[in-house]
This record gives C-alpha cells, structure tokens and sequence, in this order.
C-alpha cells in the first residue's frame, strides 16, 4: 500500500538510559571504580601476601597452622604457629568472656536506666574508649593494670587453685604476663564495640514489646530476661564476633603484656607464657632471616583470612537483627 | 535511645523518689568494705567477698520491701547491672588517669617542641621531646587523609545512590575492612614494597595507614550521605542540574558535618597506630619533613620504642609522648562530637517549632 507522501513517521529515536552528559559520566565512572576498590584492596591483600608466604607454606604444609616448633635458623627452617594461634583463641576467648557481661550491662544502663542527658555522657565516654589508640592502652597495661592484675591472679590462685585453670607450675611466679591479664587488656578493647553494637540494639527495641510485657503484670528483670535478651540475642551475637575480630588482630597491647612462648598453654591461664598470632609477627620481625620473613606473612595471611571470614558474618548478623526490627 | 527511654513506664517516675532508699541500702555494705580495707585487706578481693554479696543482700531487701518476691529479681538485675557496668567506667577513668598523672611529669614546651638528636634512653627530662613525631605524625596522617577521604567520599556516594546489583557485597566488604587488623596492613605494604622495590619512608607508612582509614571514612560518610533527604537530590535533577552537579550543590553541603565527622572519626581511627609504622618506616631521632626519604619518627612508634627500654626516664618519656597522643586524639573526638551536635541540635528545634 502506497503510503500519502508527507506524511511520513518521524525517524524514532533512541532511548537513552545512560548519564545525560559528559560530567555525569566521570562522576558515574569514578565513583563506581571507587567502590570497586573495597574488593580490589582485599584481593590486593591476599595476592601480596601469598606471593610472599608461599615458599614458606610449601615447605612447610598444614604443620605450619599445628605444630609447634619454631626454628627458622636452622639448614631446614621450621615454622609452626600451633601455640600462637591457639593463644590467640585462648586470649580472645577470655577478652569476650569478661567483656560480654560488662558491655550488656552498660548498654542497658545506658538505654534503659539512663536519663537523657547522662545517658549522651555516657556513650560518648564509651565511644571515647574505643578511639583510645592501642599503643596507649598497652603502655597503661603494662605499668598500671598488670601489677594490679597480677594480685587478682595472684588471689585467684590461692581461693581457686584446686581448679586446673588456676594452678601454675612455678610456685614462686610474679603472676604477671599472663593470657589472664592479656584477656583483660583485650576486654578492655572490645568492651566499647560489644557496647555500642547492644546499645544501638536495645534502644531499636519496639517499645510496645515493652509496654505490653509491662502491662501484663511484668517486672524490669522479667522484661529484661523474657523479652529483650530474646529479641536482641543475635545483635548481641553479632556485636561479639565484630569484638572476636578484634581481639584476633589485637597486636601491640598484647605483646607488652603477655610472655609469647612456644610451649604451649592450653588451661592455664595464670601461667607467664601464652600466644597471639599478630603480636608473634611484631615481635620476631625486627630480626627475621628472610626464611622468618616469609614465615610471617604468612601468619599474617593466616589472620587476614579469619578476621575477614569474622569481620563479614559479623556485619550480616548485625544488618540482619537491625533490619528485623524495623 | 531517649525517645524510647521516655516511652517507658518507669520513666515517669522520677530517680530521686527511690533516691534515700537505694543510698541507704549502699551504706551497709560500704561501711563494711571500709572496715575490711582498713584491716589491712585486700581493696579487690574485699570487694568480691564482702562488698558484693552485702550489696546484693540490701538490695534484696529492698526490692522485697517494694514488690516482694518479684521486686527482688528487679532490684538484683538494677544493681548487677550498674555494678557492672560502673567497672567499664572505672577502666576508663583509669586508663585516662594513668597517663594525664604520669604525662604531665614529663610534659614541658621543651619536651613538645625538641626532636630526640641527643637523647638516649637515660637521658634526663629535661632535653629532647616529640617535636619530631609530631610532626611524622602529623605529616604521614596527612598524606593518607588526602588519598582516603576522597575515595571513602566516593565509595558513600555509590553505596547511598547506586542501584547496582554488586552494592550488597561491597557494602559488606567495606565493613569488614573497617575490622582489618592493623599489623595485616603493615605487613601487606611491605609486601607491596618488595615488589614495588620501594624503601621504607614516611610515604610507605602513609600507604599502611590508608587501608585502616578507606572503611572507616566510607562507612561514617555512607551514614551521613544517608541522612540527607532523596527528595532534595531528586528536585534539583528535576530542575535539570546533572548529577554531578547535584551532589556537589546540593547533597554534599547538605551532608556536611557528616562529612567532616567522617574525616574525624578516620583520623582518629589511624593517628594512633602502631603495627603498622613499626613494620614500614625507620625510627628517627631527628626532624625528617621529607617524606620519601629516610627515617621518620612518629608518636605511636615513639611510646613504642621508649616502651621498650626499662629506664624510668624512658618510660617518662612514653607516658608524655602518650599524653600528646590522647590529646590529639582527644580533640579530633571531641571535634567530631561538635560537628555532629550542632546538626542534630537544628534538627531538633526545627521539629518543634513544626510541632
């Protein structure tokens, strides 16, 4: 069919989504590049040190994460991390557990106790904590808290010591460098997040949970156990893996405080020889062989990739129960 | 928080209505402790043994005098917690009273402003300072802000505006980055410097610095990119404006405290660190400003390296170089407090004058 001439369709034209001008497209552009960086520093992180670790974990196989024998000047350099690692859990397990009942507590105090204005005091004071350099509380750890520390060990000792945590070999010990006061400097570090993590938590609440447990005839403790501890449990969980990461990655407080050794303590606690991964890598950097060398990397490696795998179950846990709530 | 806190039903009674109560049921339980610490007892382990179990007791009774059965787990929960948690406090105010007390000895307009050339570990108070690391500190801290707080800056931007389908993930990975630990950023960079054939400077510190400070200054800048109303970037796009022009105009001033918190809080999280410059630069004891070459000293590597000597000089020395730390990090605090205050604050008396 011959179509009238004039009348002909506009030619169509092209639907565009994209940035309208040129400005908007370098903003786009960098700003996605930017974003992309957060995964290109990770995969920057875990190429650099395996390049560097590698020979030592080949040579050295899966004892290297076991064993416990570190000899890195010997013809057949030995590198086991065993009794590091294992400090490292130890001393972190014990940050948490003398920090948990602290950082609950304060948060409902602040949330729940608290009048407006002491209740403003007393997070900025927390947070305050948490912006304390760790050089700083290392210094304070070893010249004012371990002496003090020690006589708690050393009361401990001698009120518990049947408990096989609190024996000690040596009977004439000073109690100090212990994963005991280790866990405490930790607890002191981690207190702030597990604190503020809660807090955020506690004061998210939806407060006719509250008011309806109250009016059914419900008390502060039975409000407390029944209806906020369960609601908030696994923000809380998540607050303690984000303090777990950092107790992981804890380094120069901890080696101020604590005797690094390769024999290794399993229990107890009170005894002057523990371990921590990072602070291991600070203390034999300064004269490593370039064997040692690569041996700290890739311990280094070893904690990049748990605190990472931490760091990010963590962050779920939390924007997920955050989430809920709202 | 305080909207909640008002909400509640206990709130409306007022603190002070139980205030004779709860005072006297602490003086039992205090008058013993005195007694106890006064013959010669342990001040901690009075504490435990004698001052605890007292304290529970008295606020039972209390709590039994209010509500019976019931009101002894409520007083038992109100007083656990407030023990509890006042020991955060005193940990605090310990830590802060350690080292202003043992700082100020060694503190001095001398002691800011010499470098260390003639120091050593005996050396008397009265020559050599921080000058020099102060100056790293400030000088290293500078370079990273200038390369982080841009890229942070840009990373909030598309974490608050973007609909890409890879948000998720890179959000989760910036927090978990915000808990990387300080010495893998060392030990990351001198990797880097091998390959990079690099020597250990000011530069290679500020680089170990830079992967602790991104996280940080994304995840506070995200936040405060978030507060800004769409409806504002949404009106000037409607208006024409292209987005660029949108954020710089109208976004960027809108969310300005928030930024500057951001830039705060990143300081703050590296103005401190340790690991990090003991691994990638050389101590110095002398004023170094270039940054590229040779030695530098700063104030967390000098607490360190005084630290490790056991004169008490030298401990002096690092309790003052710790004073000068706390402060600075102290007023980047306290900065970043005002400038997120103020905001609020405006915010608030805005809604009321709606109301």
């Amino acid at each position: 069919m011959p179509q009238p001439s004039g009348l002909s369709a506009p030619e169509r034209r092209k639907l565009k989504t994209g940035p309208l001008s040129k400005g908007d497209k370098w903003f786009f552009r960098t700003t996605t590049i930017a974003s992309n960086f957060a995964f290109l520093l990770v995969a920057l992180i875990l190429i650099f040190l395996l390049a560097k670790s590698f020979p030592a974990l080949q040579q050295q196989g899966p004892a290297f994460l076991f064993g416990s024998k570190w000899d890195p000047e010997a013809e057949k350099p030995v590198m086991q991390l065993g009794p590091m690692l294992w400090g490292s859990i130890q001393v972190a397990f014990l940050g948490i557990l003398i920090a948990t009942p602290m950082a609950i507590s304060a948060a409902y105090v602040i949330v729940f106790m608290l009048h407006d204005r002491l209740a403003k005091i007393a997070t900025t004071l927390i947070d305050l904590l948490a912006a304390l350099p760790s050089v700083v509380i290392g210094l304070w750890g070893l010249l004012s808290f371990a002496p003090v520390a020690a006589n708690w060990a050393r009361l401990l000792h001698e009120s518990l010591g049947w408990l096989p945590f609190f024996t000690i070999g040596n009977e004439s010990g000073t109690f100090t460098d212990s994963p005991f006061i280790a866990g405490w400097i930790v607890a002191v570090m981690i207190v702030p997040i597990i604190t503020s993590v809660t807090r955020e938590i506690f004061s998210q609440m939806d407060a006719g949970l509250i008011n309806g447990a109250l009016a059914l005839g419900g008390g502060r403790y039975s409000v407390f156990r029944q209806v906020i501890l369960p609601t908030s449990a696994t923000g809380i969980l998540g607050g303690i893996l984000l303090g777990l990461g950092r107790a992981i990655g804890e380094t120069v407080a901890i080696l101020y405080v604590l005797q690094l050794s390769m024999d290794i303590n399993w229990f107890e606690i009170l005894e002057p020889r523990g371990g921590a991964v990072a602070s291991w890598i600070l203390a034999r950097f300064g004269e490593a062989t370039p064997a040692e060398y690569e041996g700290l990397m890739a311990a280094g490696l070893v904690i990049f990739i748990v605190t990472l795998l931490v760091n990010v179950v963590a962050n779920l846990i939390v924007s997920r129960s955050a989430g809920r709530r709202k | 928080m305080s909207s909640i806190a008002s909400r509640q039903p206990w709130a409306d009674r007022k603190l002070t209505d139980n205030l004779p109560a709860v005072i006297g049921s602490i003086i039992p339980a205090a008058t013993a402790i005195m007694i106890a610490v006064l013959a010669g007892l342990d001040f901690s382990f009075a504490l435990i043994v004698i001052f605890l179990p007292l304290q529970l007791l008295s606020a039972a009774i209390l709590g039994f005098r209010y509500a019976r059965i019931r009101g002894v787990k409520d007083a038992l929960l109100v007083f656990g917690s407030i023990f509890l948690s006042t020991n955060v406090f005193v940990l605090l105010m310990s830590v802060l009273y350690a080292v202003v007390a043992q700082g100020i000895t060694a503190m001095s307009p001398q002691f800011l402003a010499q470098n260390n050339v003639y120091v050593n570990t005996t050396t008397s108070l009265e020559y050599g300072g921080v000058g020099h690391a102060i100056l790293g500190t400030l000088l290293i801290v500078l370079m990273t802000t200038i390369a982080a707080v841009p890229l942070g800056i840009a990373m909030a931007v598309f974490l608050t505006q973007s609909d890409s389908k890879t948000k998720g993930l890179i959000r989760t990975v910036t927090q978990a980055l915000s808990g990387l630990p300080s010495v893998v950023s060392g030990l990351f960079i001198l990797a880097f410097m091998g390959f990079a054939h690099l020597e250990r400077s000011g530069f290679t510190g500020a680089l170990a610095l830079f992967p602790l400070m991104l996280p940080t200054v994304a995840r506070v800048a995200e936040e405060a990119l978030r507060l800004v109303p769409s409806d504002l970037r949404l009106a000037a796009l409607a208006l024409g404006a292209p987005n660029y022009r949108a954020f710089f105009q109208v976004i960027l001033p809108a969310a300005k405290s928030g930024i500057i918190t951001a830039l705060l809080l990143g300081l703050a999280r590296v103005v401190g660190e340790t690991a990090p410059l003991i691994l990638t630069t050389n101590a110095n004891n002398g004023t170094n400003l270039n940054p590229f070459a040779g030695g530098i000293a700063t104030l967390p590597t000098y607490v360190y390296g005084f630290l490790g000597s056991g004169y008490q000089t030298s401990q002096l020395r690092a309790w003052g170089a710790a004073l000068v730390l706390l402060i600075l990090v102290g007023l980047l605090f306290g900065f970043a407090r005002v400038v997120s205050r103020t905001k609020t604050d405006s915010k608030r008396s805005k809604n009321k004058k709606v109301k």
